[in-house]
């Protein structure tokens, strides 16, 4: 563990939950930074809708196969397992789990993962999400990168509450309604973007996420405007 | 959401929004509901309520342009008031708080009809006491609002007759089984450049393909984004994957 990038890590997560951030553009640096430092191959923040349903907020690549990767996980897979027991999961070998997890081993193996983790996102008494982390290569997981790994989670969870906190007297409830809401605005930016510019989803996100980091803007008010016709992305850098 | 279809079968008749209206009234701890299309660029306008309390306060809301439903609307967000008597309620809603508090409806909770950037209406909610939704009834009310933006929609853009609005789980956006699905969200964009419609449109041709050729939605979503199916603004869809 490069000790001076784990100090800097946090320093810039820090930095970037000020008041009036973006959530989703801080978890998707979040889920960067947990690839960059825990040498995990993919990463994803996944909340819980009002019905139980994981529901990915941010994810280190936004490739439809990574997203369908998570999704699945609402059937079966470590996710799952973590978010109704509210304690961490770990697959170190990914292909010894095919029988807990047939479909989900099936598809993970399918994009080249061989171990997986999956940790809670506490609130209190209440697990509100999960982070979900993927590794090329089967093998045990460190226990230092793993309470680091926690520890992100717990950031996760931090700034869906610093968002709270930035609106008035709104409850849980509806911060998580108003964060999925946001991403649903943003998967819609993204497919509209991507068949204009003829693009892939990843490069729209990017697109997207830099257009309103340049204009000083939310990533969500970026996209329902530009989904609304009243913004033409005019300038926007491929 | 038995409930809602109850209703519709008591009338004999399709579901419609007054359904999601008095199921709602039924299923949570409130006196009435009321829902008005909103817009950002036509004139917004009542479409049901419940009762004379909830009507009124629908008028009172998109007459004065203030208050909960607007507010609700504005911010994409819903906003939940239990108690209007709240003085700072005073100074946001000047003159609304207090006609709401005379008309007796001394809690309201507004939900906005909204998927993404689709966002035709409002629900508002209104109780003649004072308290909060519990999470249950609240996570039932965003349930009946969900509902309620699928009718919606369809009614304005012509979603095809017979479409089960009341059987979501079978080809429906909110309560797939298998949970939410991204690329229902990334084909409904994909759509409106593909039919140079608008994203409210989009979403419903969407829903209508699927439904009158008896597939799932996400199923059909996931074509769109694996460019395997392409929509055509006056032809029917074609599949990509059939011409080899």
């Amino acid at each position: 563990m490069n000790e001076r990038l784990l100090a800097e890590t946090f320093v810039e997560l820090a930095d970037n939950l000020v008041a009036d951030f973006d959530l989703i553009d801080f978890l998707r640096l979040l889920s960067d930074r947990c690839v960059s430092l825990l040498g995990t191959s993919a990463a994803g923040v996944l909340f819980a809708d009002r019905d139980g349903a994981l529901r990915v907020m941010a994810a280190s690549d936004e490739q439809v196969r990574l997203l369908e990767l998570f999704q699945l996980q609402n059937d079966e897979g470590p996710c799952l397992e973590c978010f109704h027991t509210g304690t961490a999961v770990a697959a170190p070998e990914l292909a010894a789990e095919a029988g807990r997890w047939p479909r989900f081993t099936a598809q993970a193996a399918l994009h080249g993962f061989g171990a997986v983790q999956a940790l809670p996102m506490r609130l209190r008494d209440e697990t509100v999400g999960a982070l979900n982390l993927f590794r090329t290569t089967p093998g045990p997981f460190d226990p230092v990168s793993t309470s680091i790994a926690q520890a992100l989670a717990d950031v996760a969870t931090i700034s869906l509450l610093q968002q709270r906190s930035t609106q008035r007297g709104h409850a849980l409830n509806e911060q998580l309604q108003t964060a999925l809401n946001s991403r649903v605005l943003i998967e819609q930016a993204k497919g509209k973007l991507a068949e204009r510019q003829g693009i892939d989803m990843e490069q729209a996100f990017t697109a997207l996420r830099r257009y309103a980091r340049a204009h000083n803007r939310r990533l969500a008010d970026v996209a329902r405007d530009f989904i609304n016709d009243t913004e033409a992305l005019t300038e926007l850098t491929l | 959401m038995t409930l809602v279809a109850e209703q519709a079968a008591q009338r004999g008749a399709r579901v419609d929004l007054r359904d999601v209206c008095t199921a709602a009234v039924a299923a949570l701890p409130v006196g009435g509901a009321g829902i008005s299309a909103m817009s950002t660029s036509v004139a917004n306008y009542p479409l049901c309520s419940t009762d004379g309390t909830s009507e009124q306060l629908e008028e009172l809301q998109l007459t004065l342009g203030e208050g909960p439903c607007v507010d609700a609307f504005t911010g994409s967000v819903p906003i939940l008031t239990p108690d209007m008597a709240d003085s700072e309620l005073q100074d946001s809603w000047p003159v609304f708080a207090t006609e709401a508090l005379t008309l007796g409806a001394v809690a309201i909770f507004a939900l906005p009809l909204q998927i993404g950037a689709i966002s035709p209406g409002v629900l508002d909610l209104y109780a003649s006491k004072p308290g909060p939704l519990g999470a249950e009834d609240l996570a039932d009310a965003l349930a009946f609002a969900d509902l309620a933006t699928l009718i919606l929609l369809d009614s304005v853009h012509g979603g095809p007759a017979g479409m089960p609005d009341n059987k979501e789980e079978e080809t429906g956006y909110a309560l797939e089984a298998n949970g939410y699905r991204a690329e229902i969200d990334q084909a409904t964009g994909i759509l409106t450049v593909q039919l140079g419609v608008g994203i409210d449109e989009a979403f419903v041709r969407l829903r209508a393909h699927a439904f009158t050729h008896g597939h799932r939605i996400t199923h059909v979503a996931a074509d769109v984004v694996a460019h395997r199916l392409r929509f055509r603004p006056d032809a029917e869809p074609y599949r990509t994957d059939q011409d080899r």
